[in-house]
C-alpha cells in the first residue's frame, strides 16, 4: 500500500467520525457555537503541534500563502454549507451537492498542476464522487432497511 | 428590426433577472461551498510542496483566525438560550469535532507531502461519509437506505481503483 494512501485513509476515518460528533454537538447547541468551538479546538491543536512536534520552518512565500488560504477557504466553506442548510436547503440535497467539491479539485489539479491520472484512477475518482453523493442521501423513512 | 432586436434583448435581460431571482439561496450557498472546498484541495497540494504537515496545520489555523473572530462576535451578539448540561456536552462534542478534524487535516496534508496527487487524495478523503454512515448505524441507531448501501459498496470499489 502506498504511504500517501494510508494517510488519506486515516484522514477519511477521522473526518468520518466528526460527522457523528458534529451531529451530537448540533443536537445540543447552535451551529454557530459548534463552529466556534470547532475553531477553538483547531487553535488548541495548533498550540500542541507547536510545542510537541517542533515543526521545520523553511518556507516559501507561495507555500505560506497557499496554506493560509487553505484554512480560510476550508473554514469559509464550512460556514457557507451551514448557510445553505439554514436557507432552506434539504440536508439530503445540500450535502449531496457539496460532495461534488473533489470534482473541482480534480479539474484544477489537472489544469493548473499538470497532474495526470491513469484510466483506473479516473474511474476511481468518478466512482468515489458518486459514492460520496449516494452516501450523503438521507434514507426516506418508508424505505429504510 | 433594431427595435425588435432591442426588445428581444431587454426581454432576455428581464428573463435573466427573473431567473437570477428564482435561484434559491441554498443553491447559491451550496455552489459557493463547492468552489471554496474545491480550491482548498488545490492550494493544500501547492502548500505541501514547501512545508511539512505540522507547519501547514499551523498556517491553516492562522488562515481560519479571521473567521473565528467573526463567528465569536456573531455568537456573542446572538447569545442563545442553551443552558446547563446540554450546552456543556454540546461544547464538548464540538471541541472533539475540531480535534478530530484537525488531526484529520494533518493526515490529509501528510498524504499530499508523501506524494499523493491532489486529484486522487481529494476524492479518496471525500469518502468520509462512509465512516459517518457506519458509525451512525452502530451508535446512533440510524438505518440505511438502499441508495446508501450502494454508496458504501461503490466507496470500497473507488478506494481499490484509486490505490491501483
Amino acid at each position: 500500500m502506498h504511504l500517501w494512501l494510508g494517510f488519506a485513509v486515516a484522514a477519511l476515518v477521522l473526518w468520518g467520525v466528526t460527522g457523528v460528533t458534529q451531529k451530537l454537538s448540533t443536537n445540543r447547541i447552535s451551529s454557530e457555537r459548534s463552529f466556534l468551538w470547532f475553531c477553538w479546538a483547531m487553535v488548541a491543536l495548533s498550540v500542541a503541534v507547536l510545542v510537541v512536534a517542533r515543526p521545520h520552518w523553511g518556507l516559501g512565500t507561495l507555500a505560506v500563502a497557499c496554506s493560509m488560504a487553505g484554512g480560510a477557504l476550508n473554514g469559509l466553506g464550512a460556514w457557507t454549507s451551514f448557510r445553505a442548510l439554514e436557507s432552506g436547503g434539504k440536508a439530503s440535497i445540500v450535502i449531496s451537492l457539496i460532495s461534488l467539491y473533489p470534482l473541482l479539485t480534480v479539474v484544477l489539479a489537472v489544469l493548473l498542476l499538470g497532474e495526470r491520472l491513469t484510466w483506473t484512477q479516473t474511474a476511481g475518482a468518478v466512482i468515489a464522487i458518486a459514492a460520496a453523493i449516494l452516501l450523503s442521501i438521507e434514507a426516506p423513512q418508508n424505505a429504510e432497511m | 428590426m433594431l427595435g425588435a432586436q432591442m426588445g428581444t434583448r431587454s426581454e432576455q435581460r428581464e428573463n435573466q433577472i427573473v431567473r437570477k431571482r428564482k435561484m434559491p439561496r441554498w443553491l447559491l450557498w451550496s455552489l459557493v461551498t463547492i468552489v471554496l472546498w474545491g480550491a482548498w484541495g488545490l492550494v493544500s497540494k501547492v502548500a505541501s510542496g514547501g512545508m511539512d504537515a505540522y507547519v501547514n496545520q499551523l498556517l491553516y489555523t492562522a488562515g481560519l483566525a479571521p473567521l473565528l473572530v467573526f463567528v465569536a462576535w456573531t455568537v456573542h451578539r446572538h447569545s442563545t438560550q442553551e443552558k446547563g448540561e446540554h450546552r456543556s456536552m454540546g461544547v464538548f462534542w464540538a471541541f472533539l469535532t475540531g480535534i478530530l478534524g484537525g488531526v484529520g487535516n494533518l493526515f490529509f496534508f501528510q498524504a499530499m507531502v508523501a506524494g499523493g496527487k491532489a486529484s486522487v487524495v481529494a476524492p479518496v478523503t471525500a469518502l468520509f461519509p462512509m465512516i459517518t454512515v457506519l458509525l451512525a448505524l452502530i451508535f446512533l441507531n440510524e438505518r440505511l437506505g438502499r441508495v446508501q448501501w450502494l454508496g458504501l459498496a461503490l466507496a470500497f470499489v473507488a478506494i481499490y481503483l484509486l490505490s491501483a
